[in-house]
């Protein structure tokens, strides 16, 4: 009986991990993409004003992460506009979330339950993208780790590591907003999914591929989906790293979560990870919030 | 009388760039650089920062078209010739002895001969982008676009780091978005050449370079003796924005109501502070240019 099971589930994996990705799965990472340019303050205006501007961000949002791993690798940064397609389709979303007539599509889109299905189906993407990427830089560089984990992170995170330089083609210039400063929970888990793809790849960790990849979308659809579901911005890693940081990097560490929000705050010390959380605000609430302050300093 | 057609367009598509048409391209862009503000002192201060950004002027579209394609960006320093006749002019702009180049530049004639001459260089680049992406990528008519436009409006488009160089970074200044007439210009010629080299556009090589590059020339010529900053292409920009983008209406009407009045008068009076914004970044990137 478990015997049956396992092979069940190892062919359940299999089979997930060759699911083709193209029309539907693309399309929903190109939705959620958008979705997130359009909450951007002043996206909706640079699109009235220079449409191109705008296509250009939606492009570096929807294929942000090709463009970079290209960067790594030394390739051409245009390499994935040759896939008209998928490009096309991309272009098509961006059209419908910013141009539809009354707003239709957008408000569709970002309606909860419909947005959950497309988050996702986007974080099935990632997570096949991540191991893609560490096959590819493994074609190149046998024995680069290194590489293989870098290449595999900015494939999995995407147009966020390079959100300065998409801000800079928006006129936005806020050096001090790195993603690299305040990671975010995709980027981290990216970076984490990297490093276990990267161990499997050289054959450190005794799991198949497939299997490794079915969990590990397990792991970040239903974290994602929680998430987006309770517009909750707390990373499900915060536990591990409040015991695990303080030990390696001292005890003067602060709970990296809060700094997001605010930059007044001094942190005291290791207990101010376990203060109560703030009150779930939603995403949107919270990124105007701190952006509006951010531009009160800055004037 | 087809038959002279076909041989002037042949004819003119097989003139060599090198001597003069490159001359006066470099002229133009460092003639562009030294009207920065700024520029002279910092080509005092520091002569090399200012070469840098000379180079970059000069050679920038090949800079960006070569960054893309994923080859080396200091490509451009391979051919010799190139970059030395470029580093001469530059010397002799902004170090000759009583500024006799700057002053003869600044004789009307001189600069609209140099500035037509620039803009058939850009006929050529964009040609030459979009047949070197072509060994590589034979059907994706996409990159074919963007290496044509890169190549084309390169230097115009990396104006911005050139401004970083030199320690005067402005973000709204990057000319996505504000496209000026010239970057507008080189995507739709991008586009047309790119159609014609899949061969969906029934015409022939020879004849859309001479046509397109009459089309440029003149224009520019024309926005240069008329001093009026508006593009010829505005009148379609705004149809096609509010046939695509849901332009507001009455924004879109008023806008192409105060461009039509004043490409007849030459002046205009606006009564829109939104409008007269528009207009100001507009000078403003000119006056960069």
């Amino acid at each position: 009986m478990e015997l049956l099971s396992a092979l069940s589930l190892g062919e359940l994996a299999l089979s997930f991990s060759r699911v083709p990705l193209f029309p539907v799965f693309d399309l929903s990472y190109f939705i959620v993409s958008i979705l997130y340019l359009k909450y951007e303050p002043g996206a909706v205006e640079l699109s009235r004003r220079s449409p191109v501007a705008s296509w250009i961000c939606a492009m570096l949002y929807c294929f942000g992460s090709y463009i970079l791993a290209d960067l790594l690798l030394g390739e051409a940064p245009i390499d994935y506009f040759s896939n008209n397609s998928s490009v096309l389709l991309a272009s098509a979303v961006w059209y419908m979330i910013f141009f539809c007539p009354m707003n239709l599509f957008y408000k569709c889109v970002s309606f909860l339950p419909v947005k959950l299905i497309f988050v996702a189906m986007k974080e099935v993407v990632r997570v096949r993208k991540i191991a893609v990427g560490i096959h590819h830089a493994h074609h190149h560089y046998h024995h680069g780790w290194f590489i293989m984990i870098a290449t595999g992170w900015v494939k999995g995170s995407g147009v966020a590591l390079m959100s300065n330089f998409e801000q800079l083609l928006r006129g936005v210039w806020k050096p001090e907003t790195n993603e690299i400063l305040h990671m975010s929970f995709p980027t981290k888990a990216s970076l984490y999914g990297a490093i276990l793809f990267t161990l499997q790849q050289t054959r450190w960790l005794p799991i198949s591929k497939a299997n490794l990849i079915f969990f590990c979308t397990l792991f970040m659809v239903s974290c994602k989906v929680f998430l987006t579901a309770t517009h909750s911005h707390a990373s499900p890693f915060d536990t591990i790293e409040g015991f695990i940081c303080p030990v390696l990097f001292g005890s003067a560490w602060g709970g990296h979560g809060d700094h997001h929000h605010d930059d007044h705050d001094v942190h005291g010390g290791p207990s101010s990870l376990h203060a109560p959380q703030p009150p779930a605000k939603s995403k949107e609430e919270l990124n105007e919030g701190s952006r509006k302050r951010k531009a009160k300093k800055a004037e | 009388m087809e038959r002279m057609w076909g041989e002037l367009t042949v004819a003119f598509s097989r003139l060599s760039m090198f001597p003069f048409f490159d001359i006066a391209h470099y002229l133009v862009s460092v003639m562009t650089l030294r009207q920065q503000q700024g520029a002279i002192s910092v080509a005092w201060q520091n002569p090399l920062a200012s070469w840098f950004s000379a180079m970059l002027h000069c050679f920038g579209g090949g800079i960006l078209s070569s960054f893309l394609l994923g080859e080396a960006p200091t490509k451009f320093l391979e051919n010799n010739t190139n970059v030395l006749l470029a580093s001469s002019i530059w010397y002799i702009v902004f170090y000759c002895p009583y500024d006799i180049v700057s002053e003869c530049y600044c004789f009307l004639p001189v600069q609209l001969l140099a500035a037509g001459m620039k803009e058939v260089t850009r006929t050529w680049k964009i040609m030459g982008g979009i047949i070197h992406t072509s060994k590589n990528y034979t059907d994706s008519w996409m990159v074919l676009i963007v290496l044509g436009w890169a190549r084309g409006a390169g230097g115009n488009v990396i104006t911005g780091l050139e401004q970083l160089l030199k320690g005067a970074w402005k973000p709204e200044t990057i000319k996505f978005l504000e496209m000026s007439y010239t970057v507008k210009i080189t995507l739709v010629g991008s586009v047309l050449f790119t159609l014609q080299h899949i061969e969906k556009l029934p015409i022939e090589k020879h004849s859309l370079m001479f046509c397109y590059t009459f089309f440029i020339v003149v224009t520019k010529i024309t926005m240069m003796l008329t001093k009026c900053h508006y593009s010829p292409l505005t009148p379609f920009e705004i149809i096609l924005g509010r046939m695509l983008f849901g332009l507001r209406q009455p924004e879109a009407s008023a806008l192409l109501r105060s461009t039509l009045k004043s490409s007849f008068n030459g002046t205009s009076t606006n009564s829109k502070p939104y409008i007269d914004n528009v207009e100001n970044k507009k000078k403003q990137n000119k006056k960069t240019e």
